[in-house]
């Protein structure tokens, strides 16, 4: 997908050091995390990592124990209403919209922040009045006819089905014009063709020339669409990088896999149990996949768990350089 | 001035009264996040029944022998009228928009005053309740009249009997569990509905004691006596951090004390001289409540809850 | 830059389930059932033009042969519709525009309501004069008759096939199923002069409905209530009431304007001052309960002190309206006291709220309903020994002098164009100008940015803060706005009532406006919509007035009513649309008709309509 090259590349978002303690537990440590103008950043990890956790802090819906959270330059007040109003906008992981509000009522919410007519300019319905309605309706309409759903306006919302509810979602946070637009895993129980959508209108949304941070668990979408990775394990960063970087880094990959554990059959008995089944088969059984790392034997080496799990980074194996392995992190391979 | 033991005195009966109430509101609240409106008229009718008993007593029954069973009697009643408020008016209502519930209970709430009002005989104006007779016993400068001893006695008791029960029984931690949340505790194999129906239980149980102590401080019950009782209760219970029980003592305590002294020693505040006396003691407890709301909104004891978006 | 997403096609809402049988309370041939309707109402009609009692000890005169009086009135008016409904089933020519949605179950309902009338008549009589001897062959004509119409209704089909999940085992299940009528259909477009003209007309009726029931006697507001419930109930099924809102959502300004026109000949068709009183208190009732329809309905505010805001602009309207007792000795001008009035409720509603309104719903319930006892408890020591003398304690402030506006001195009578304009119904004409402002804030306010901001709160506070809306900012807008409109309508209150006291303004009392009462009439009759509310306060402010021999029971009876209410009908009388839609999870909005049905799907097409 083509990226657009933007003449000057400036800080939308700038957290430093942000850190949050519920009571005894520490659900983000000094996460520092940049998002430029033009770029998409993905936030991925385990669930229970904290990414959530790190957007509400983001937005202003808890207040960081340390730290600060700039927007271009600006430190932003812990106060979700004013975190919008400077241009952050975000959907949810679990869908929040007004289910009882029709599609194009939802959108015209989100314009709240840009309109200022109060209660005065609504008793007393001056031209002035009128004249916002109509262009809040118009920009609302043209919303829903980026993201498909113009058809759909005077639908309830909560009559839409999911990955429709979804795109909503987006519309209504692109109501607020933000220069920076928090995902939370907008792709969350979409089939592959909604997700190929879903790409495509996150580039969409970043060649409008707003940033976008999303966090989500479907790597192919991540990695596709993703300028820059960040990890997030148990509440820290653990690194940040392009995709390729991230797929390799072997602490991501004990995160999302696990490391072997002790006892961990060795090679011996593994090679003793392909013998039975080939015996079962009468098969010639799968050699170890060509995806195995040209290592020595190590107990983690289980030609059958098809990605092969590293050893802990103490023993650091020579691999790494190795761009070709195809070797996959994560559910998904590496998109073609 | 000897006045002062004396109001304290004051305030700690009251008190006691309000958070044997307050327990009540706050057990409900913290399950099924509903006030109940009516438990001041569960108070009511626990003072009721407890009346009744005695009256059936024959005469000349001593008084102190009476008061078990009167406790008893008015405990019957007013578990009766909360189990049954629970089953049949705020159960069907679970899943509903909270105003549902809670209109509910403010229509509960009138009912049960105005059919007390109807038909329990002569309760059109208050009716007689027993009292100590004797002498006050002067303790500490403050005169105490025999009948508050059964709330100096009855207030902790029940606070131990709580405590033992929340922390020490099976039933007790499956209702720590499902207040802290309910979905989990039913995962669990704990079951709710019988955790809410003893929340309800046990606060009206409360409210009947206080009912009996109100009785034998007042030497009077009418059918209107939940309504403000009802209301300061729950402040004491917001002022101790609702969701709290031991909060909603506290929150009792502070009540009581605050008001009596309030109320006796208002006019000596310069520029307040004409507001002393007991015509304003409502107004300085909802004055003490939006100070604690302004102030410290989870209570004294109560922790802030983050929500998880 | 459009992505189009290859689109599932949406599952069709009417799917083809196997549409069960019509079922029919009682197992009547349906030819037969329709004959006994037939000649049941028939005979419950001729039999109001004979006496049924032979003395007038019985109010209303039901002794005269051929002239109708009284309850025989309503019987008459009840069997003649559902004849009329019946002959229209039959599909006489002329007559199918009056069951465009359901057809037989206007006709169930319209015979019940003649059955309970004229049965709780012949009671009524028996009752009254001692014996059922005291009873006329035309009341046993008019009974049976009743009777038969209601058994053969019993026996027609329902009109909505029951479907496998239907439960038919008895009776009463299958009873509550003949209630049910389908939707009527788009109906044709008329030419606007006609539909204007329409709406007219049922503004009159409903004028002309309204005036009985405030001037009936109690018997006679008894068999109405049950005629005018049944039967309105049953226009709504016909889907005539469902048509009627089509046609005023499409013409709102023509609406409103019809509405203070019908409201405002009220007054001229009463000779009598006492029912002109009646009016203009179920006027301020109703104008107080739109207010508060604002906190509750729009934002969804819990407000349970709502009354002392009235009272907080009464107060301040009596103490500088010239009364002898009040301690200021001002006489401001009408629009002066006004202002004045409004401003300080406008202050406490900042005072009360700004606290309060950070936190959780259920603290602000409880907050106004300590301001509001609080209020009352303070006015009525602020008598000079408990305090100041400020507001003249529990006498409170009598002698509020009356209005004079531009000349017109509202205390009097004064006779305009023929008719007789008594004290109250002058005073009701200039709370019907209040009242036109508050419906007009309500609608403004709701239908624009802060409006959808209310609604948006309500409905997910997390995601509309997430959205940009200052929740506190908007909620304290909303409950700062109703308490100025109830310190408007205090303002006149206050002059109507000539004096105003502490007792007045309670949590809950037989006599309204009372925070209890006027909760319940915002909820009754339907939160979040303009008609509900005024509906709601007329029925709760007749109904104990009329019915005063209940006067025991009355409180009692509302407790439980509440309680049924919101068991049953938590979305009121008047549904707002949202509001059904948040009470019953099943509901669905209507969709516009862009979509085209799937091929089979049953019912849709209703011959003629």
């Amino acid at each position: 997908m083509t990226t657009m090259t933007t003449a000057t590349t400036t800080t939308v978002l700038e957290a430093s050091g942000v850190t949050m303690r519920f009571g005894g537990l520490t659900a983000v440590r000094a996460v520092d995390l940049t998002v430029n103008t033009g770029e998409i950043v993905g936030l991925i990890g385990p669930n229970g990592a904290g990414k959530t956790t790190f957007f509400n802090c983001l937005t202003g819906l808890y207040v960081p124990t340390e730290g600060k959270v700039a927007y271009k330059g600006t430190v932003l007040p812990a106060k979700p209403h004013l975190v919008t109003t400077a241009g952050i906008a975000r959907t949810f992981q679990n869908i929040r919209l007004f289910a009882n509000m029709t599609v194009l009522e939802n959108v015209l919410v989100g314009r709240h922040t840009r309109t200022k007519e109060g209660l005065w300019s609504a008793l007393l319905r001056g031209p002035g009045f009128k004249k916002a309605e109509a262009a809040s309706h118009a920009r609302a309409m043209e919303l829903l006819d980026f993201v498909g759903l113009a058809h759909k306006a005077d639908h309830l919302s909560r009559n839409l089905p999911y990955g429709e509810q979804r795109k909503l979602e987006i519309a209504r946070a692109l109501a607020s014009e933000p220069g920076l637009l928090l995902l939370d895993e907008p792709t969350a129980g979409m089939n592959p063709q909604e997700t190929r959508a879903a790409e495509e209108l996150v580039f969409a949304i970043r060649d409008q020339g707003i940033a976008v941070l999303v966090i989500e668990h479907d790597m192919r979408f991540i990695f596709n669409l993703c300028d820059r990775v960040a990890v997030l394990v148990q509440g820290e960063k653990l690194v940040e990088g392009t995709s390729d970087v991230v797929q390799a880094d072997e602490r991501v990959i004990a995160a999302y896999l696990g490391t072997p554990f002790e006892g961990a059959p060795g090679a011996a008995e593994v090679a003793e149990v392909e013998a039975a089944e080939a015996h079962q088969e009468g098969t010639t059984p799968d050699t170890a996949a060509p995806d195995t790392a040209p290592r020595a034997a190590t107990p983690a080496d289980t030609p059958d768990t098809a990605p092969a799990a590293d050893p802990p980074p103490d023993t650091a194996p020579p691999h790494h350089e190795d761009g070709a392995t195809p070797r996959a992190t994560g559910p998904e391979g590496k998109a073609p | 001035m000897n006045e002062l033991p004396q109001q304290l005195a004051n305030g700690l009966i009251l008190g006691a009264m309000y958070g044997l109430i307050a327990i009540g509101y706050t057990m409900v609240y913290g399950i099924v996040q509903l006030i109940n409106f009516a438990h001041g008229e569960i108070f009511m009718v626990g003072g009721f029944g407890a009346l009744t008993v005695f009256l059936w007593l024959p005469d000349g029954f001593s008084l102190l022998a009476a008061v078990p069973l009167m406790i008893i009697g008015g405990v019957i009643c007013s578990v009766a009228v909360g189990t049954a408020a629970e089953r049949f008016a705020y159960r069907p209502l679970r899943g509903a928009p909270r105003l549902a519930p809670l209109i509910t209970a403010i229509g509960l709430s009138i009912l049960l005053q105005q059919a007390v009002w109807k038909w329990y005989p002569d309760a059109k104006k208050d009716r007689g309740f027993p009292q100590f007779g004797g002498d006050p016993v002067h303790i500490f400068g403050a005169d105490i009249q025999r009948g508050d001893f059964f709330l100096i006695i009855a207030a902790p008791a029940c606070m131990l009997i709580l405590g033992w029960y929340v922390n020490k029984t099976r039933s007790g931690r499956g209702m720590q569990a499902t207040a802290q949340d309910p979905d989990t505790a039913k995962l669990m194999g704990i079951n709710t509905d019988r955790i809410i129906v003893m929340a309800f239980a046990i606060g009206a149980a409360f409210a009947a004691v206080a009912a009996v102590g109100y009785g034998l401080h007042n030497g009077q019950v009418g059918f209107k006596m939940g309504f403000i009782m009802g209301l300061k209760a729950f402040t004491a219970a917001v002022l101790g951090g609702i969701g709290n029980i031991y909060g909603a003592m506290l929150g009792g305590i502070v009540l009581g004390v605050a008001e009596a002294l309030a109320t006796g020693y208002m006019h000596d505040v310069p520029g307040m001289e004409q507001f002393g006396g007991g015509a304003w003691k409502d107004v300085w407890a909802f004055a003490l409540l939006i100070l604690v709301l302004l102030l410290r909104p989870q209570g004294l004891l109560g922790e802030r809850v983050a929500d998880r978006a | 830059m459009t992505t189009k997403t290859p689109s599932t096609p949406d599952t069709p809402r009417l799917t083809k389930t196997t549409a069960g049988p019509h079922i029919s309370t009682l197992p009547l041939p349906e030819p037969l059932a329709r004959l006994l309707v037939l000649i049941g109402s028939a005979a419950a009609l001729l039999g109001t033009f004979l006496a049924w009692t032979w003395t007038t000890a019985f109010p209303g005169n039901l002794t005269v042969t051929g002239y109708p009086g009284g309850l025989q009135v309503i019987t008459l008016t009840g069997a003649a519709l559902t004849l009329v409904f019946t002959l229209a089933g039959h599909r006489l020519r002329g007559l199918t525009w009056l069951i465009p949605g359901g057809t037989n179950s206007p006709v169930l309902l319209l015979s019940l309501g003649v059955l309970g009338t004229t049965g709780y008549t012949m009671g009524a009589i028996s009752d009254h004069l001692g014996g059922i001897v005291n009873l006329e062959p035309g009341a046993w004509i008019s009974g049976i008759g009743a009777l038969t119409a209601a058994i053969g209704a019993l026996g027609l089909p329902s009109d909505t096939p029951t479907t496998p999940d239907t439960p038919t085992s008895n009776p009463w299940q299958r009873l509550r199923h003949s209630f049910k009528a389908p939707a009527p259909p788009r109906a044709k477009t008329l030419p606007d002069w006609a539909e204007i003209l329409i709406i007219a007309a049922s503004f009159g009726i409903g004028l002309y409905v309204l005036a009985y029931g405030i001037e009936a006697y109690s018997e006679l507001f008894i068999g109405f209530l049950i005629t005018a419930c049944f039967g309105a109930t049953a226009l709504h099924r016909a889907g005539l009431i469902p048509r009627l809102n089509t046609l005023t959502a499409k013409h709102r300004n023509v609406t409103l304007a019809a509405a203070l026109v019908a409201a405002a000949l009220f007054p001229f068709t009463q000779s009598d001052a006492s029912y002109a009183l009646i009016g203009v208190n179920i006027l301020i009732f109703a104008t107080v309960a739109l207010g508060l329809n604002v906190v509750v309905g729009l934002a969804g505010l819990l407000d349970l002190g709502y009354v002392a805001f009235l009272g907080v602009g009464a107060y301040t309207a009596a103490l500088v309206s010239g009364s002898p007792a009040s301690t200021f000795d001002v006489h401001f001008p009408f629009w002066a006291a006004v202002l004045t009035g409004a401003a300080a409720s406008l202050a406490f509603g900042v005072i009360i709220g700004a606290p309060t309104l950070r936190l959780r719903g259920d603290y602000l319930a409880i907050v106004t309903l300590g301001f509001g006892e609080i209020f009352r408890i303070t006015m009525n020591n602020l008598n000079g020994r408990s305090g100041p003398d400020l507001t003249n304690g529990a006498q409170g402030i009598p002698n509020i002098p009356d209005l004079q506006l531009f000349g017109y001195n509202l205390g009097i009578e004064h006779d305009v164009l023929g008719f007789t304009l008594s004290r109250p119904a002058n005073y009701y004409l200039l709370m019907l100008l209040f009242t036109a402002v508050v419906v007009l804030v309500f609608r403004r306010s709701g239908e624009s940015r802060i409006g959808r901001a209310w609604v948006a709160i309500r409905e997910d506070e997390t995601a509309a803060t997430a959205m940009g809306i200052n929740g506190f900012r908007v909620k304290l807008i909303a409950f700062a706005l109703g308490a100025t409109l109830a310190g408007f309508a205090g303002t006149v209150q206050a002059h109507v009532s000539y004096s105003i006291t502490p007792e007045q303004y309670l949590f809950a009392n037989t006599v309204p406006p009372n925070s209890a009462f006027l909760l319940a009439a915002v909820i009754l009759g339907g939160m979040g919509t303009i008609s509900g509310p005024l509906i709601g306060a007329a029925l709760l402010y007749l109904i104990p007035a009329k019915l005063q021999f209940l006067e025991d029971y009355q409180l009692l009876l509302f407790g439980l009513a509440l309680i049924l209410l919101m068991r049953f009908r938590p979305e009121g009388l008047v549904a707002n649309k949202r509001a059904q839609l948040e009470y019953h999870e099943t509901d669905q909005l209507d969709v516009p008709d862009q979509q085209k049905l799937p091929e089979g799907t049953v019912g849709v097409h209703k011959a003629g309509a």
